[in-house]
């Protein structure tokens, strides 16, 4: 606990809550233009919708809003040239462990953020009936675990390189990778389709009527294979990392 | 292990690929010593100073630290008296000085007063509120001396202090590294690459060259070899060294040349009438020096810059 009161006492000034706001604030305003348009056709469908929409915009911006966060916690140990002292302070693994539960709270954060977003977005746009609070909490619980899965890979390559850039690049890549898997629709055992493979609402689209209906998927076995593969890669990226983050020398 | 020792290095070696850079280096750091490891840029020094400080791997040989031998279990309660600088400070640049040092005041789990105290020592305190960004090398340096002195530990390690400091920041540096054995009972281990300021710092000296520890030993006696000598070269040598030893005086021989030390010039005219007198003719009557400097090339390689 003490480490990880240090990883706050050195984020001070660093606005990494004020960068992670401002991405969401894009999304929220995309959501917020989908929910209008949704309430116009069909009041009864929004709820469904809201649930639709996040993952799919997550699937495009998480990765670089990961990259980002992950990258904001991690350079100013490399800046500062700060492991070779604090390795002498506490054991690597520890230090790891904070880096990872600063994280954790942040993701946890921004997916609390998220949900509670739709809720009142839903509430205030009088959507008819009532949200269904297990498949809200449902998907509070994948958003999460997807980013905590995202933040863990960009953490270790924010760790293992110096030079930024690097992570960066593939947080951008993962967006656009994201993108495509969006495109053409299919499941993803890869981390970044993590999104899509945990969405719990469908969409039809009748091509002759064009009325959009909303569902909620049933997932076949091979598609909860894939959004067991988030948790299975949030221990992969744990373990790899920590690994790698011990065995380095300063 | 001997008592007196807080820092015992055995058979120490760090091999990267084939390049060995440390080898089976055998370091004892004496308590309350200011204990100054010398050598050349690439010997090694830092790369010892972090398989100490656990920063670094050792490809053999093992570590005792106040008595005890460092494993990974009882590494971090060991270097928890224990200070350390190695090579540029380590600081959170958009921090404040006093920031920086709170980090490191909660992980080390002292004082919160320690950090106006360490403050005052480096002459930082008119500086706290500043972001390090905004320091200047020489008072990052400083703030990287205070962080290692937080807690004010047993065991202090410096690696080149001075580094990048004016001449001013310097002597400064120095003079506070000289001063902290008598003030607070610290045992330092710094290293340097530059044999005039471990003269001026140190008390105990070790040398390194190419990843090898080629001398060890109080400064003291390294500077007992820095004597100046008078060398003599005459027709008869054995009679010559008689005659100087029944002037109880202790000679040694050299090529053909006989050494011995400085004498009153009262003496040397005397015996070399003494010398003539015995039909012994002069060649040659020279004072040789050897200073620091020559014995510590002596012991590094010429070839090696300083």
């Amino acid at each position: 606990m003490i480490t990880l009161k240090t990883e706050f006492q050195k984020i001070k000034r660093r606005k990494i809550g004020l960068t992670i706001f401002a991405l969401l604030g894009m999304q929220f305003a995309w959501i917020l233009w989908t929910a209008k348009s949704a309430n116009e056709k069909d009041p009864t469908q929004g709820w469904l919708n809201l649930l639709h929409t996040l993952p799919l915009l997550n699937v495009i911006m998480m990765p670089t809003i990961m990259a980002v966060l992950a990258s904001r916690l991690s350079d100013l140990e490399h800046k500062g040239n700060t492991y070779k002292l604090l390795r002498t302070l506490r054991r690597p693994g520890i230090l790891f462990n904070a880096k990872v539960l600063c994280g954790l709270l942040y993701t946890g954060i921004i997916s609390v953020i998220q949900v509670s977003f739709l809720l009142a977005l839903g509430y205030s746009q009088h959507y008819a009936g009532a949200p269904d609070m297990y498949y809200y909490m449902l998907t509070f619980i994948l958003e999460f675990a997807c980013c905590f899965s995202l933040y863990l890979l960009q953490l270790n390559l924010s760790l293992l390189f110096f030079n930024q850039m690097i992570p960066l690049v593939v947080g951008l890549c993962g967006s656009l990778l994201g993108l495509v898997l969006m495109y053409i629709k299919m499941y993803s055992f890869l981390p970044w389709g993590g999104f899509l493979s945990c969405a719990l609402v469908g969409m039809d689209w009748n091509v002759e009527t064009r009325v959009v209906t909303y569902f909620y998927r049933e997932h076949s076995t091979v598609e909860l294979c894939a959004v067991g593969m988030v948790f299975i890669w949030i221990v992969i990226f744990y373990v790899t990392g920590r690994i790698a983050f011990t065995r380095k020398e300063v | 292990m001997s008592a007196q020792n807080l820092v015992e290095t055995h058979n120490l070696t760090k091999q990267y690929g084939k390049v060995r850079c440390v080898n089976a280096v055998n370091l004892q750091v004496p308590a309350g010593a200011i204990y100054g490891f010398l050598g050349p840029n690439g010997a090694g020094k830092s790369t010892t100073l972090k398989m100490i400080l656990g920063l670094a791997r050792p490809t053999a040989g093992n570590i005792t630290l106040f008595g005890t031998p460092v494993h990974e279990k009882n590494r971090i309660r060991l270097l928890s008296q224990t200070g350390s600088l190695i090579e540029s400070p380590s600081y959170y640049g958009h921090l404040t000085g006093e920031e920086n040092l709170r980090i490191i005041q909660t992980l080390k789990g002292c004082s919160v007063k320690d950090i106006d105290k360490v403050l005052k020592i480096v002459r930082l305190d008119g500086a706290r509120q500043k972001l390090v960004n905004h320091y200047s090398l020489g008072m990052k340096q400083r703030l990287g001396l205070a962080a290692a002195l937080l807690g004010f530990p047993r065991l202090l390690i410096l690696d080149e202090p001075t580094n990048g400091l004016d001449p001013a920041g310097i002597q400064e540096m120095r003079e506070l590294i000289r001063s902290l054995p008598g003030t607070y009972g610290m045992t330092i281990l710094v290293s340097s690459h530059l044999l005039s300021e471990i003269d001026q710092m140190a008390d105990h000296l070790g040398i390194i060259r190419k990843g090898e520890l080629v001398y060890q030993n109080t400064l003291e006696s390294l500077h007992s070899h820095a004597v100046s000598r008078i060398a003599l070269r005459v027709s008869h040598t054995d009679m010559a060294m008689d005659m100087l030893r029944q002037d109880g005086i202790k000679i040694s021989s050299e090529d053909d040349y006989l050494l011995f030390p400085m004498m009153e010039d009262s003496y040397v005219a005397n015996l070399c009438r003494r010398l003539i007198a015995q039909n012994i003719s002069l060649y040659r009557i020279e004072k040789r020096e050897k200073s620091l400097e020559d014995i510590f090339l002596s012991l590094t390689g010429k070839e090696t810059s300083l």
